[in-house]
C-alpha cells in the first residue's frame, strides 16, 4: 500500500497541470488578500463589512480552485488519450496493470492526493490568514485553531468531491465546468436554495458553515454538523465511483 | 505459462468472446493471429484484469493476474500506445511505475537502455513517434524482469530496424525460458517468429497447436489462416 500511495504521489506531482493547481492554489488566496486590501479597509470603516473574522476565509474559499483543479486532473490524467497515433490509450492501462487491486488503486490514489491537499491547504491558510492579520492588524481579530481546521478539511473534502465526480465522469472537463460555474457565475445549489431550504444541505453550500459565520443564508447550521454532513457526501459520491470503477471495464 | 480456460465475454448484446482457451508456454513464442476485431485484444485485456470476462478463467503461473501483490515482476504487458502520459517524459513514466512495483529508480534508465531510448529519456511521451511509443510500452513491460511477456501488436508501426530489433528480442527471451504471448495480424511476421499459434475468429479459437500443426497442408501460415476464417481475400471488393 506504501508503495502505491508513493507511486501515485510520483505521478500526480509530476504532472504539470497538478504543478499549475499546486501553485495556484498557494498563490490566489494571499494575493487576493493584498489586491483586494483597499477596498476591505473601506468596508470595515463603513461597517459593511459583515463579520471581520471571516476576511481571510472568504478569500480561502476562491483559493480552492487550485485544490479542485488538483482532485480533477489526479483522475482525468488517466482518462485523456496518450497519443495521436493511438486515440485508445490512456496512462490507465499503465496504472492498472501495475496495480491490479482496483480499490487499493483508489485508496492510494485518494491518499496521495488528500496528503498533497492538506498540505497545501496548510501552507495557503497559515499564509492568508497571516497576511490578513498584517494588512488590516487588530481590524481582524485571529481566528481560531478549529476553524483554521475546518477550513482546511473543507478543501479536503472538495477535492475529494472532485476526485469522485471525475471517477465517475471518467473526464475532467464536466467536473471542472460544473465545479467551477457552480462555485463562480451561477449557483446552482443557492437557487435550489431558494425553492427549498433543504437545498442549504448540498456540499458546496453546507462546507463554507464549518469556518465561515456570515453565510449569506438565513439557515444557520453549526460547524460539526456542517462539517458532518459535507463528509458523508464526499463519502457517498466516494462509494459511488469506486464501486463503479471495481465493476467497469477500462 | 499463461492458462486461459473458456473465457466468454459479450459487450452491449454482442458476444465478443466465446469459450476461449489456449496455452502459452514456457520457453516458447506463442502467436495470437487473427483479423482486427477477431477478439485478440479483449482476450489480453480480460487475461490482464483490465476487462472483466463473464465467465471463465485466465491464469498466469497459476494465479490470476491481480492476484499478483507486485505484478510486474510476473508479467510485463504492453498494450496500444505507450501508456504514459503525454505531459510524462520517458523516465518519469517508468519511475512512477517501478515505484508502484517496488522496483528501484536505476531500472527506469536500464530498461531505456535496452530498448534504445537513453537519447529520449526526457522528452515528453506525447511528442513520441508510434515506433517510439511502442518502444517505451515495452520498457515497462520489461521493468521487473518478468519470466512471461504479453504483448499486443508489438511490431505494429515500428520500422524495419525495429522489427528486426523486435524479432531478435522476442526470439532470446523465449530462448532464456520466458513465456512470450504475442498478438498479431501480421501472419508472415508471426510465421517468423512463433513456435505456437493460436488462431481466432468472430470470438472462437478455430485453430491452435505449433506452428507446423496449425499450417498443415497449406503452403503457408497465411493460406492455413485463409482457410481456416473464411476470410475473402479481398473483403473490399
Amino acid at each position: 500500500m506504501v508503495l502505491t500511495i508513493r507511486a501515485e504521489l510520483r505521478k500526480l506531482l509530476g504532472l504539470p497541470t497538478a504543478r499549475v493547481g499546486v501553485i495556484l492554489g498557494v498563490l490566489i488566496a494571499p494575493l487576493l488578500v493584498t489586491v483586494n486590501a483597499p477596498a476591505t479597509r473601506e468596508s470595515i470603516a463603513d461597517g459593511t463589512l459583515g463579520d471581520p473574522t471571516d476576511l481571510g476565509f472568504r478569500n480561502l474559499g476562491i483559493g480552492l480552485l487550485g485544490a479542485l483543479i488538483l482532485g480533477v486532473v489526479s483522475v482525468s490524467s488517466e482518462y485523456t488519450s496518450t497519443g495521436d497515433d493511438s486515440p485508445g490509450a490512456r496512462q490507465l492501462t499503465a496504472t492498472l496493470t501495475a496495480v491490479p487491486h482496483r480499490i487499493r488503486l483508489l485508496t492510494a490514489k485518494a491518499t496521495a492526493l488528500v496528503l498533497v491537499v492538506a498540505a497545501q491547504g496548510l501552507i495557503t491558510a497559515a499564509a492568508t490568514l497571516a497576511l490578513t492579520e498584517v494588512v488590516h492588524g487588530d481590524a481582524v481579530p485571529a481566528p481560531s485553531a478549529a476553524r483554521v481546521a475546518g477550513a482546511i478539511l473543507y478543501w479536503v473534502l472538495i477535492t475529494l468531491l472532485a476526485f469522485a465526480i471525475t471517477l465517475i465522469a471518467r473526464n475532467g472537463v464536466i467536473t471542472l465546468t460544473v465545479l467551477i460555474l457552480n462555485s463562480s457565475v451561477v449557483s446552482v445549489s443557492y437557487l435550489l436554495y431558494k425553492v427549498t431550504p433543504l437545498a442549504a444541505y448540498l456540499p458546496d453550500i453546507v462546507g463554507p458553515h464549518m469556518f465561515i459565520r456570515s453565510m449569506d443564508l438565513s439557515v444557520r447550521i453549526p460547524p460539526v454538523t456542517a462539517g458532518l454532513v459535507m463528509t458523508a457526501w464526499v463519502a457517498a459520491f466516494l462509494i459511488l465511483a469506486a464501486w463503479l470503477f471495481q465493476r467497469r471495464d477500462t | 505459462m499463461i492458462v486461459i480456460d473458456r473465457v466468454c465475454k459479450s459487450k452491449s448484446r454482442t458476444q465478443i468472446l466465446r469459450e476461449v482457451s489456449f496455452e502459452a508456454r514456457p520457453g516458447r513464442v506463442t502467436g495470437f493471429l487473427g483479423p482486427n476485431g477477431a477478439g485478440k485484444t479483449s482476450t489480453l485485456r480480460v487475461l490482464l484484469g483490465l476487462d472483466r470476462a463473464a465467465s471463465g478463467t485466465a491464469l498466469v503461473n497459476g494465479r490470476p493476474y491481480a492476484g499478483w501483490p507486485r505484478p510486474l515482476t510476473t508479467v510485463g504487458a504492453a498494450l496500444d500506445g505507450s501508456g504514459a502520459h503525454r505531459a510524462r517524459s520517458a523516465r518519469a513514466h517508468l519511475r512512477w511505475v517501478a515505484t508502484s512495483n517496488g522496483l528501484p529508480l536505476s531500472r527506469a534508465d536500464e530498461v531505456l537502455d535496452l530498448v534504445g531510448l537513453t537519447g529520449d529519456a526526457r522528452k515528453r511521451a506525447g511528442k513520441f513517434s508510434l515506433g517510439m511509443s511502442r518502444r517505451l510500452g515495452l520498457a515497462a513491460a520489461l521493468l521487473g524482469d518478468p519470466p512471461v511477456l504479453v504483448l499486443d501488436e508489438p511490431v505494429n508501426g515500428l520500422d524495419p530496424a525495429g522489427i528486426r530489433w523486435m524479432r531478435d528480442f522476442l526470439r532470446r527471451s523465449a530462448a532464456e525460458g520466458r513465456t512470450v504471448l504475442l498478438s498479431s495480424h501480421l501472419m508472415g511476421e508471426l510465421a517468423e517468429i512463433a513456435d505456437d499459434v493460436v488462431v481466432i475468429d468472430k470470438g472462437s479459437v478455430v485453430a491452435r497447436g505449433t506452428l507446423a500443426e496449425v499450417t498443415g497442408e497449406h503452403s503457408t501460415l497465411e493460406d492455413a489462416f485463409f482457410a481456416l476464417t473464411g476470410e475473402v481475400e479481398r473483403p473490399w471488393s
